[in-house]
């Protein structure tokens, strides 16, 4: 794809070009070193931000995996990847990656779904669109702080308002011990999960939406599409670069899940609801041993980054090659 | 058009002001750093007294210090309890440490005096610390020498709701742990949730192994295996069979692994609310049953953990730990100056009138007003050994792995010989 | 079609909305009555209406300097990362959507792997790195840190609109003799309204509820913000758990205010006729 800024792609009016020659080609190569230029240097400060600030304490947390290291003074005490083969004997640990994946499994099948069917609802004019935007998008707002206390308080067993709807409706036996109970931990921790993040994907897709052209729905509803239908074939391919991207977050997101456990269930009970980074986060700031939870997160960062270049491959790829028709590859 | 102006024109303004915001106000902060000008030196005291009353009281007694000590200036810097221990983290990995801090003795402030941190005092003190109460030192002591001065101690107990008992039929508080077995089946067959516990926490439950293995192993047990790093000994794995038999007898209230203790909903205000007969708690549990929930009043009683049959332990053993101060390696005089005020009888005396601490002076017990905090007092006094909490005492990790390993224990996925052997792994791993 | 239909169509909406919408509002509207309550009243009776309306915890805390103060620290902190992230992931984004250049798709991989790290691991180097800069009880300490952590996601979701914007407006722009600036200035980024609207309330609702980056960078209380705010009311072993409902509950305001103000300006940029030049 070339930018339109290269002066050898004018359209309009007959333009006396140069014969191909040597000063030509020279000239080329110095128009694309210009525009590699040009795009660089828009990234110049996000890169200086990014670079400064993130990679480099990233390469040292990298680096400290390969340490004992109780976080006084620098690493001293090389292991080589004993951390990383203690991680992966560790039972709590390989019960993180199930959760994990049962996590991410559960926001694409269930609330990213709901996200959207929220999204398409709130976009049309409705009385009180503008109240029910800001409720959904509100919880996302709460501190994760708030939300545990307030969650513990509703799930706690038998007071706990949970418990006491369920009665006021006669659905007494559904009931449990809600965060108490290690085989309906996760199932509760995803309900809090889906009230407090549903709200961000809605309004990616309340964005994504108010991007597409008014005209051809109507078009479509003019040749006489139902409302599925429209949704279906106009809506939702042009909603598609959006969805990747959503998608891309949540699972980002799932795998790095901390905050809300911490605060509701600390990774409880018996550590039945604890994601890798309440692990790491256990091992580095309780127990003091950094070294091992470097290693966790360098195990984090790689599950991440394997599944971000899988995405780009096969699923960005898309994006990449019919976006707009105008876009050519280099030298076209 | 007009809104696409102003969009932009908003975006300007909003950056040209924050910028300049940021870059006015930046230039007026951060620049004290301890350092003296006329003569005066500023003392940083980080503390935890983030709640009423005692944060008035400590800010009073600050005031009192700054008085006595016209060149000295306290600056306060008070965090809660979690980002306290997070900020120390920080501050210890980059090798400065506040002038006067808050320690709880043990393993944590090991590691501080190993990495060189910490100001040895012993000599500086000695003059006045012999008169503190002897169990309050132990924790701040390591290879006798002093590194911190206690102003607070304490003690875990049972804290029981005396209707209740009475309700069921139990007419004294046990002082054997088959007599405590009862007790717990007497309440159940009344419908009476005998204990609360906060299992998300871990660490209330790590109390009761504690003091099994204080009581079934004993103190000099204890204290070997910690030396030796092993903890596979018949009498931990005894211990954890006491805790197991207990747990069987399922004492515990509905969800209780998922309950927190100061919350709302949890251990504290469980019994405060009169819904759970006792809780294993330290001697702050009072306090926590009237906030958390509406306190028992009158109707609270305490009594020490019972002795085990055919165990090395004794009733009068202690299990409990409390809040001292510590220097950096290199603090000011003024410093070490106030821990001695802090530490004086007069302090002391306010510190148990005005917020109910236990006295590490002994002359200020007379200020006790509370029988409970009387009752406690006694058990102190009396006590013929003591013992730091555990995740306190040893290594942060270890401490950790006794935690996990015991709530482990009581939610049924580890064997009492597991519990030991996990313990003793990561004890050895931390060598 | 008839008034009649329309509605009647809609009324199923509605109900679900409804619904949905209690599900999300009776949690808050909890935290909110908390506020009136003793904290000691929150365990006896948690779920209905307050015995005496205690309005003394949301007074104390609107009442004490503190608050506003902080309040301040976290709306300027707040402001100005979502300036810079935005102004800086604006232009990254642009390249990465409008230009082709050798190692262009190894880039972006490299940007979104700030995504994957979890910042707890990489506090304890950043702190390093800001004592080491004398970033310590400096806002700026806070302000850039997050922002460089709010690049990733802000790439991502700008390029995604990016791409969209069509070709023709770009090239009916060279035509005119626009620099590449030119045109981003004028014409991309008005035209990307909702995307900017959307990454700035992230921005600045990530920010307002960062608690561990200002915990690690202030140490002296005057630059402290909100979340450290609400941690002072709890202690060693039990919490003031009513004030700290009704000091969260007081500090979501300002942040769900900057939603609703944003939110317009999304639907204002649909009605400014976007496609239509």
């Amino acid at each position: 794809m070339t930018s339109t800024f290269l002066p050898d792609r004018r359209s309009g009016p007959d333009v006396e070009l140069p014969p191909p020659s040597a000063a030509f080609a020279r000239g080329r190569a110095r128009r694309r070193l210009l525009n590699w230029l040009t795009a660089v240097g828009f990234q110049v400060p996000a890169l200086v931000l990014f670079i400064g600030l993130v990679l480099l304490p990233m390469l040292f947390a990298l680096y400290a995996a390969f340490f004992r290291w109780g976080g006084f003074g620098m690493p001293s005490d090389y292991t080589g990847t004993d951390n990383f083969t203690r991680l992966f004997k560790d039972p709590v640990f390989l019960g993180d990656l199930w959760r994990c994946l049962v996590l991410v499994v559960l926001s694409l099948a269930l609330q990213l779904p709901f996200a959207l069917a929220m999204a398409v609802a709130l976009n049309q004019r409705l009385r009180g669109r503008a109240v029910y935007r800001m409720l959904f998008f509100a919880p996302y707002v709460l501190s994760e702080a708030i939300t545990g206390v307030l969650f513990s308080m509703v799930f706690a067993p038998d007071d706990g308002l949970a418990d006491h709807v369920l009665g006021g409706i006669g659905l007494d036996g559904l009931g449990g011990e809600w965060f108490a109970d290690p085989s309906y931990v996760m199932a509760t921790l995803f309900l809090v999960m889906t009230w407090k993040y549903f709200g961000f994907h809605m309004m990616l897709y309340l964005a994504g939406l108010q991007s597409i052209p008014a005209e051809l729905t109507e078009a479509a509803l003019i040749d006489g599409a139902n409302a599925w239908q429209r949704f279906r074939n106009v809506t939702l391919p042009l909603l598609a670069p959006t969805l990747r991207i959503s998608v891309f977050l949540s699972v980002i997101g799932s795998i790095q899940l901390f905050d809300l456990v911490w605060v509701v269930t600390q990774g409880g009970p018996d550590h039945h609801s604890e994601t890798m980074a309440v692990t790491m986060f256990q091992y580095g700031f309780k127990r003091y041993q950094v070294g091992y939870a470097s290693a966790i997160s360098v195990v984090m960062f790689g599950i991440c980054l394997v599944f971000a270049l899988a995405y780009q491959r096969f699923v960005l790829r898309r994006d990449l090659e019919g976006a707009t028709t105008t876009m050519r590859g280099d030298g076209k | 058009m007009g809104d696409r102006a102003l969009s932009r024109r908003g975006f300007l303004a909003a950056s040209a002001a924050a910028g300049m915001g940021v870059t006015a106000l930046s230039a007026c902060g951060g620049d004290s750093d301890g350092g003296s000008s006329d003569g005066t030196t500023t003392v940083e005291w980080w503390n935890i007294s983030t709640t009423e009353p005692a944060k008035t009281v400590w800010a009073g007694l600050a005031k009192k210090f700054e008085a006595q000590n016209p060149k000295v200036k306290l600056k306060i810097v008070q965090l809660e309890n979690d980002a306290y221990k997070s900020k120390m983290t920080a501050l210890t990995a980059s090798g400065k440490l506040p002038d006067i801090f808050h320690t709880w003795g043990g393993g944590v402030l090991k590691q501080q005096v190993d990495a060189g941190l910490v100001e040895d005092v012993t000599d500086r003190t000695k003059p006045w610390v012999d008169g503190l109460l002897s169990v309050a030192k132990a924790p701040y002591i390591l290879d006798d020498r002093t590194y911190a001065i206690p102003f607070d101690i304490g003690m875990v107990g049972f804290w029981y709701n005396k209707a209740l008992f009475k309700q069921a039929g139990v007419s004294t508080p046990p002082t054997t742990w088959s007599g405590f077995l009862d007790a717990v089946k007497k309440l159940r067959a009344k419908g009476i949730t005998p204990l609360a516990l906060a299992g998300k926490e871990k660490w209330p439950g790590m109390y009761y192994w504690a003091y099994l293995a204080m009581r079934t192993a004993g103190l000099d047990a204890l204290q070997k295996a910690s030396d030796d790093k092993d903890f596979t000994g018949a009498g931990f794995v005894e211990a954890g069979q006491h805790l197991k038999e207990l747990v069987q007898l399922h004492p515990f209230q509905k969800g209780f692994l998922g309950a927190a203790y100061s919350t709302p909903t949890g251990q504290a205000a469980s019994v405060g609310n009169g819904k759970a007969a006792m809780e294993l708690m330290g001697q702050w549990a009072p306090a926590v049953e009237a906030d958390a929930g509406k306190g028992l009043g009158k109707n609270l009683g305490f009594f020490p953990f019972p002795a085990v049959e055919g165990g090395k332990g004794v009733i009068t053993e202690v299990f409990g730990g409390g809040g001292g101060h510590a220097l950096r390696k290199g603090a000011p005089q003024a410093a070490v100056d106030f821990l001695k005020f802090f530490a004086s009888e007069t302090t002391d005396i306010q510190l148990v009138k005005k917020t109910g601490v236990l006295p590490v002076v002994p002359a200020a017990e007379s200020a006790i007003t509370d029988p409970n905090t009387k009752a406690v007092q006694a058990q102190l006094k009396g006590a013929t050994g003591f013992q730091l909490f555990l995740d306190q005492a040893y290594a942060p990790a270890v401490g950790q792995e006794v935690n996990d390993s015991v709530a482990a224990l009581i939610a049924g996925s580890k064997s009492p010989e597991q519990v030991t052997q996990s313990i003793t792994k990561t004890a050895k791993e931390e060598q | 079609m008839t008034r009649k239909t329309k509605d009647v169509r809609t009324l199923p909406l509605h109900v679900a909305l409804v619904a949905v919408g209690a599900l999300m509002v009776v949690p808050l509207v909890y935290a909110a009555l908390s506020g009136f309550k003793s904290t000691d009243e929150l365990s006896r009776n948690a779920f209905g209406l307050p015995e005496h309306w205690l309005t003394g915890n949301y007074t104390d805390i609107l009442g004490s300097g503190d608050f506003w103060r902080l309040l301040g620290n976290s709306t300027l902190i707040a402001v100005a990362t979502t300036v810079l992230v935005v102004a800086v992931s604006a232009l990254a984004a642009f390249s990465f959507a409008r230009f082709a250049f050798r190692g262009r798709e190894l880039m972006f991989t490299f940007f979104t792997m700030g995504l994957m790290f979890p910042f707890a691991v990489a506090a304890l180097p950043l702190f390093l790195l800001l004592r080491y800069l004398d970033l310590l009880d400096n806002p700026l300490g806070v302000i850039l840190p997050q922002a460089a952590y709010g690049l990733p996601m802000t790439i991502i979701i700008l390029r995604g609109f990016f791409r969209q914007i069509p070709g023709e407006l770009e090239e009916a722009a060279t035509l005119d003799g626009c620099s590449p600036f030119g045109f981003f200035w004028r014409v991309l980024l008005p035209m990307a309204r909702p995307a900017l609207g959307t990454v700035s309330v992230l921005a600045v609702v990530t920010s307002w509820n960062n608690f561990f980056l200002p915990l690690l960078v202030f140490t002296d209380n005057t630059w402290w913000t909100l979340p450290i705010g609400v941690q002072q009311f709890q202690g060693q072993y039990s919490a003031e758990y009513a004030r700290v409902f009704a000091y969260l509950v007081l500090a979501m305001v300002p942040a769900l205010a900057f939603y609703s103000v944003a939110e317009r300006q999304l639907v204002g940029g649909l009605t400014a006729g976007a496609t239509k030049g």
